[in-house]
């Protein structure tokens, strides 16, 4: 496997936290109690995160890719369990783009990618309620 | 006629515009197996770290009373971590005639599975196991950064994994 370079995989990033963030707000709308403040903290680091992509693509040259206006749901939210279940799954695809970036010659790239990896796997954990062996990768 | 053909060797080359040293200028292929690759060296090692972690969780299962609930907590962990085990073995490829892997000849049935009567097996503490988890993760990112991409991810996506599991430990 050739190693990827850094603009493009940093975008993939980029657009899944914008997903991210739009998909948050559809799960935080039918979450309470506890559940609705960490959708809140989720929602909150993904924005962080997104600002942090946008600046380092800027810094490489390039235009960060914008969030689209609307995002389709993989299934329809309509009650807690299945807002989790979203949360969940728009975990998975930030688990999937960061990934990508691991896959890139820069060492510090590579490292920041891991550790990302991490964070949106321990947060898809929470909302799905198990582990994964292979958070990120296709079987 | 061998002799022959030997000697007139350099002489053919020299018309053909080489030089006998030009023609091959490798590794010596009668000086035994090349040795292991950065990557084949690495794979060994976190193979050997994984075998460790299942031999811990091992441990910790076979150490706890039949009453205890922390078995139902830790098989599926001990379940992904044989299952890593397994995906990292699948792409470790050595030459033939290199020297065994630590991990070949390690015994992957963890203490206390070997079927014989011994001493009671250790108490293994939920920190210990959160502990190894952690450790794991870190050094899978650690070795992330000199491997090749597919290789790198595949261990970035077990150091998750296993920061997963710290977090399940109560981590």
């Amino acid at each position: 496997m050739m190693a990827i370079t850094a603009v493009p995989a940093l975008q993939a990033a980029l657009a899944a936290e914008h997903a991210a963030i739009y998909g948050y707000g559809v799960a935080g709308a039918h979450l309470t109690g506890s559940s609705l403040t960490g959708a809140g903290q989720d929602w909150t680091g993904h924005q962080e995160a997104r600002d942090t992509l946008a600046a380092m693509i800027s810094g490489l040259g390039a235009a960060p890719v914008t969030a689209q206006a609307f995002y389709r749901l993989p299934f329809r939210v309509h009650d807690a369990a299945t807002a989790m279940a979203l949360a969940a799954y728009l975990e998975d695809g930030v688990t999937r783009a960061y990934l990508g970036l691991v896959a890139v010659s820069d060492q510090r790239l590579r490292h920041f990618g891991a550790l990302a990896v991490q964070s949106a796997a321990q947060r898809a954990a929470f909302w799905r309620g198990s582990t994964q062996a292979f958070p990120g990768l296709a079987l | 006629m061998l002799l022959a053909s030997a000697a007139a060797l350099p002489l053919l080359l020299a018309t053909a515009g080489c030089r006998s040293w030009d023609v091959y200028t490798g590794a010596d292929p009668l000086a035994g197996p090349p040795p292991l690759g950065h990557d084949v060296l690495t794979l060994q090692a976190v193979i050997a770290a994984e075998e460790h972690l299942i031999d811990l969780y091992r441990t910790a299962i076979d150490g706890d009373p039949r009453t205890s609930a922390r078995p139902r907590l830790l098989r599926p962990l001990l379940a992904q971590h044989e299952q890593h085990l397994a995906r990292l073995r699948a792409r470790l490829v050595e030459p033939p005639g290199t020297r065994t892997s630590p991990s070949a000849a390690h015994p992957t049935a963890g203490a206390g599975g070997s079927g014989s009567p011994g001493p009671a097996p250790a108490r293994i503490s939920t920190a210990r196991l959160r502990a190894a988890e952690r450790a794991s993760a870190a050094g899978l990112v650690q070795r992330l950064a000199t491997v090749e991409p597919a290789l790198a991810q595949l261990f970035a996506s077990i150091a998750a994994s296993d920061a997963t599991h710290a977090t399940a430990l109560g981590g």
